[in-house]
């Protein structure tokens, strides 16, 4: 069924997994949530889970790095304070909390993706206007937004790139977060929204905005905040690469098989990129770029679709070569002296050894 | 923890017995939950002996430490050293610390036997014998492990452990030990924990090689443990032995069959020893570097603490991990970060959150953190927003510092400290570092407390480090009135008074022998009048035989340079001894002496090379300084000695101007050798004439009224310049600036008035160039203030 779609919802593309731990599952569990905080953990660090029945799954590890963090997250969520990720871009901050919601809720789709124009009405409701004018203010002509469907429904609102929305957007969360209650007065009496257990709010917050619309102190006491950081072992990132590339492909119907030793080159080269110096202790000057696992996938899958649609069907170095150009030169263009300078100090060592960083030299010549 | 230790290895260990002949109770470091189960143990096991590991020289020192009055952290300190090289050919010298705590375990063995009234004794190699049985680079004689005896680094360091913490899913040893072990290993019975114990310890000891057991001395401190084991066996029926995780199986195996006794070497107490001294929680934290044992000892002391007063293990860690998110708090909100309860409490719910997802009975200290970073830490975790995490470290970590209660142990050296310290009113029961500020010419207490510190620094304690002051010896900010000293009493400044107790009883006894020592093994005399400033800012004179080799110092050494640092320091000692309140009389004879030498040595000085002209004419200005003040009588031997270099054939230009100079300031007649010399390099070569810029530096240091008082030598200073060429000019521009320096701006001014005059120009003209129109200078003052203002838009 999610081969229908181009990005089926977590919930969706994880439904047998799931389905398997809800019926597993026998730890208590906060009021609505769909699983317990144990099996929640399960769900995204991975493991081996018996039912009761004596049946058993292997559920893979979604997320990589920080395990305490992912703990620290669902105890968060079954408190009172919402629960900010913060990081640089392409942490998987927007992963993890689809993760958690889908795990948690079982939707993870209930979501405002907060931009320079996200208004109140977007947060919290709005109305039908035809039904507004023919029957006057009703919850037949409420329309309403992601928070106040989490409080309904006793589910989690997400909340991404928060810190693009206007300050005074955001701060229209603090009375909802702190009471629990959603007043609309048009509706009356019956305008008192109380939240259902299981609300609550997470919110993604990337640091190279930060200073973009700062986030109010008292809506930051509302939150606890957890900063996610880029995956820092390249082994890590090398399988990172290669399993969303492959179901990227899987997606795509693109029956290409991935390349290890070019994902181990990628990583390899987003990894002292972003650190500043290489494997061997050469320093190297660090892009303005976004160096991210993402940003790496990215690369790696438009490489693996270049060969399947134009190609042999084998990943070629010189598209490799241009599509990280294409990645790492979009904003500075300095970037492309640092990228060349990557080459010609880093790779240049690396390829004396031969194989594939020899071949990976040689194509520094697209780098214009 | 049995499904994480399944094991066929593990089935194996055999349970404790406790109706055998020797319990073997294996423990990690500063452990609480290893002390307060070594407690129920004894209780249960009734032993009529207590053998404990530790360096066994120190077995006088157990009624020391569990003197009623004794505080912990306290440590026995131990020393060896290698003169006769048994350890290795550099014959170094070697020492380390066995620090406890209110929850390490092996003091717990050691009150348990106290309150039950049996012996306690320690049981392994002497210190000496340890280092002497180790290899090179390894155990006791490695760079991570030689200053702390309580080692637990293969428990920590295993690879076991990283597969059970793999299979925990946890991210550390600490917070694996922690879960299976502090807070769960409380909930069990003390034959349950000692078998969990001895399970891991097996392990652990099963993936260590045993050639690296025999490198590091394992197995020779074992030999001679299982040797004292076997002899108790022989006088008492129930022994319970407390010994490192580590040890435990190893002396277990050991003790069945008959042990063959190490060759143990004999010293003399100068060589080896041990002394008890108050630790620190700071140098206990397994976190500092070298030591060893648990993390955040203040933390787990607390937890023994509450064991002992509560008796039941019951919410120990919930109460003790809440006190410390509300001191955490408390502690944020006195560094201008406010936390609320609120914030508190959303810490605690997280970190009862987590202990439940983990399967923990109580929240620990790695809950603590983790509600910490969660709810504390708001937006971004970077190193300056995790404040709230350095507090609770800090505060986990601990600041205090121990007590020696029965001072019959304590060295004099460090109890004549303690009393000093005391009675300047210095704080040294803590480990925050503390400062003082001395005003020094106040009263006599200030300055006693200004030689107190420089008493503990000369000695290289490492007490305190004065931040501002007075530098005698660079001869720096000789104006200030107050020394401002950072100081802080850690275990290492013990230590070292420990190593210092040979050379006295007392501070100022300890300082004139090191500083007779350090003079006897001198030759220089630069270096040895630094120790007589050091002895004047502690305020202690040499006595008769260090004076006599000061001067034999003096007498024999032949080097210019290091002859007139000599002459600085006393110069500068008899200047300031009045303001110091102390004087010591052979200073005096120390100067007249370094005068007589410089003096003698002066003429040949003429030709010193250009690098030392600066040094060498510094020297001699300090020479003519001297002669105008405490040896007056002494001017016409320096004037001889000045004249004596005018005659040298090879003179260096600068040191040769400074010496006429001088000689001109004692008589003016001396102006028309000054002229001469002036005319012979005008006259000279072109290499020659540059070297009329150097020599009028020298001139102007020592004399520089000679250009405002006489014409014909501005004259011929200008002739010299107008007939340089380009390059020449250029090439003795920077000598010939530096000469110009010594004359004040008003100086300059009527020279450059003088020299204006030789060519025919008005002063003013030259120097101050053409007016300019009104109109014109404010037009060109706001141009600059737009161009200022656009350029910060651009910025902006």
């Amino acid at each position: 069924m999610e081969q229908n779609f181009i990005k089926p919802p977590v919930e969706l593309r994880y439904a047998d997994e799931l389905a398997f731990l809800r019926k597993a599952d026998t730890g208590r569990r906060p009021e609505n949530w769909q699983l317990s905080p144990k099996t929640v953990r399960t769900f995204i660090l991975g493991g081996t889970v018996t039912a009761e029945d004596g049946s058993s799954m292997d559920i893979p590890r979604k997320f990589y790095g920080n395990d305490a963090l992912v703990e620290r997250a669902i105890i968060t969520l079954a408190g009172s304070r919402g629960l900010m990720l913060v990081g640089e871009p392409g942490t998987a901050k927007t992963m993890l909390s689809e993760l958690l919601s889908a795990a948690i809720c079982g939707s993870s789709t209930n979501t405002v993706q907060g931009t320079a124009g996200t208004t109140e009405d977007m947060i919290k409701y709005s109305w039908n206007y035809a039904l507004l004018l023919s029957k006057g203010p009703c919850r037949e002509a409420l329309v309403p937004a992601p928070l106040l469907i989490g409080m309904e429904r006793g589910i989690f609102a997400r909340f991404e790139e928060i810190t693009r929305t206007p300050a005074e957007i955001q701060d229209s969360l603090i009375s909802v977060m702190s009471d629990q209650i959603l007043n609309i007065p048009e509706l009356g009496n019956d305008g008192m929204i109380l939240a259902r257990p299981g609300f609550n709010i997470i919110g993604t917050a990337n640091t190279r905005d930060k200073g973009v619309n700062e986030m109010s102190g008292a809506l930051k006491r509302r939150f606890n905040f957890e900063t996610v950081a880029p995956v820092r072992d390249v082994k890590l990132e090398r399988e990172i690469i290669l399993r969303e590339a492959a179901d990227l492909c899987k997606a795509g119907h693109i029956d290409c098989a991935p390349d290890k030793d070019v994902a181990e080159l990628l990583a390899v080269t987003y990894h002292e990129l972003r650190e500043g110096i290489t494997a061997e202790g050469t320093m190297v000057e660090q892009p303005a770029a976004v160096m991210s696992t993402a940003e790496a996938v990215s690369v790696y899958f438009q490489t693996l679709c270049h060969a399947w649609y134009y190609g042999s069907g084998t990943m070629e170095l010189p598209v490799l070569t241009e599509n990280l150009l294409g990645a790492v030169c979009k904003e500075n263009r300095d970037d492309l002296e640092k990228l060349k300078g990557y080459f010609n100090t880093a790779v240049k060592k690396k390829s004396q050894g031969g194989g594939l960083w020899k071949e990976f030299y040689k194509t520094a010549g697209l780098l214009r | 923890m049995e499904g994480i230790l399944q094991d066929s290895r593990a089935a194996q260990v055999t349970p404790p017995d406790f109706s055998a002949q020797v319990l073997f109770f294996p423990v990690r470091h500063h452990s609480p939950v290893c002390a307060f189960q070594l407690r129920q143990a004894a209780a249960a096991y009734q032993p009529e002996c207590i053998l404990i590991e530790g360096p066994e020289n120190a077995n006088d020192l157990i009624g020391v430490l569990t003197d009623a009055h004794t505080r912990m952290p306290a440590a026995i300190y131990y020393f060896y050293k290698d003169k006769k090289k048994y350890v290795s050919e550099d014959a170094r010298d070697y020492h380390c610390y066995y620090p406890f705590l209110e929850s390490s375990p092996e003091y717990a063995a050691m009150q348990t036997a106290k309150e039950m009234g049996i012996p306690a004794r320690f049981i392994d190699l002497p210190y000496s014998e340890i280092l002497i049985h180790t290899g090179a680079e390894r155990g006791l004689r490695s760079e991570q492990e030689r200053h702390s005896y309580a080692d637990d680094s293969r428990l920590v360091q295993s690879r076991f452990y990283q597969k059970l913490c793999e299979k925990t899913g946890l991210r550390s040893f600490e917070e694996f030990w922690e879960q299976y072990f502090e807070i769960r290993g409380l909930r069990m019975t003390p034959a349950d924990f000692m078998h969990q114990m001895l399970v891991y310890c097996t392990l652990t000891r099963d993936a260590t090689p045993a050639a690296q057991m025999e490198e590091d001395g394992t197995l020779a401190r074992e030999q001679h443990m299982a040797l004292r084991i076997r002899e108790a066996m022989e006088s008492f029926s129930r022994i319970l032995v407390v010994t490192g995780g580590f040890h435990s199986p190893g002396l277990a195996e050991r003790i069945a069959k008959p042990v063959k006794p190490l060759r143990l070497h004999k010293f003399t107490d100068d060589l080896h020893g041990c002394y008890p001294i108050a630790y620190s929680y700071a140098a206990a934290d397994a976190l500092a570097g070298y030591a060893s044992g648990m993390p955040h000892p203040y933390f787990y002391d607390r937890i023994t603490q509450e064991l002992a007063a509560s008796g039941s293990p019951e919410g120990i860690y919930s109460r003790t991990v809440l006190s410390l998110l509300t001191e955490t708090a408390k502690a944020c909100s006195d560094k201008d970060l406010p936390l609320s309860i609120a914030d508190v409490t959303a810490a605690w719910t997280v970190a009862q959150g987590l202990a439940a997802l983990r399967e923990s009975p109580e929240p620990g200290y790695a809950e603590g953190c983790d509600g910490v970073t969660a709810a504390l830490i708001k937006g971004e975790k970077t190193p300056a927003a995790s404040l709230p995490l350095q507090m609770l470290h800090k505060l986990a970590t601990g600041d205090g510092v121990g007590h020696i209660g029965d001072q019959s142990h304590v060295p004099p050296l460090i109890q004549d400290f303690e009393q000093q310290a005391k009675l300047l009113r210095l704080k040294t029961d803590t480990a925050i570092p503390q400062e003082a500020d001395i005003a020094l010419f106040k009263s006599e207490r200030e300055l006693q407390k200004s030689r107190f510190f420089h008493r503990m620094d000369f000695l290289g304690t490492a007490f305190g480090k004065m931040r501002k002051g007075p530098d005698l010896h660079a001869n720096r900010d000789r104006s200030r009135v107050h020394e401002l000293w950072g100081y802080c009493r850690t275990p290492q400044v013990d230590a070292v008074l420990v190593d210092r107790t040979t050379d006295g009883t007392t501070l100022a006894e300890a300082c004139r022998n090191l500083a007779s020592r350090r003079l006897r093994e001198e030759r220089r005399c630069e270096i040895a009048a630094h120790v007589c400033v050091d002895c004047f800012l502690m305020g202690i004179p040499l006595d008769a035989a260090d004076t006599a080799v000061m001067e034999e110092i003096l007498a024999n050494d032949g080097d210019f340079f290091s002859v007139g640092s000599g002459l600085h320091a006393f110069d500068m000692l008899r200047e300031l001894r009045a303001l110091y309140g102390f004087e010591d009389p052979a200073n005096l004879r120390y100067l007249e002496q370094c005068f007589t030498k410089l003096t003698a040595l002066l003429p040949s000085m003429a030709g010193v090379d250009a690098a030392q002209a600066d040094d060498c004419i510094r020297i001699m200005r300090l020479l003519y300084g001297i002669t105008g003040s405490t040896l007056p009588e002494r001017r016409g031997q320096l004037c001889d000695a000045l004249e004596a270099m005018t005659l040298h054939g090879q003179k260096e230009p600068s040191v040769y101007g400074a010496a006429l100079g001088l000689l001109y300031a004692t008589d003016g007649t001396w102006l028309l050798r000054a002229e001469q010399a002036m005319q012979g390099y005008l006259a000279g070569s072109p290499e020659y004439r540059k070297q009329g810029a150097l020599y009028l530096r020298g001139l102007f240091e020592t004399a520089r009224d000679i250009a405002l008082t006489d014409v014909q030598f501005l004259h011929m200073t200008d002739v010299l310049l107008a007939e340089m060429d380009y390059e020449d000019f250029m090439e003795i521009l920077p000598p010939l600036r530096l000469a110009f320096s010594y004359f004040t701006p008003g100086e300059t001014q009527t020279i450059a008035g003088e020299v204006a005059g030789l060519h025919g120009r008005d002063a003013r003209h030259v120097l101050q160039g053409d007016s300019v129109d009104e109109m014109l200078a404010a037009f060109g003052a706001e141009l600059d203030a737009s161009i200022f203002r656009t350029l910060r838009e651009e910025d902006a």
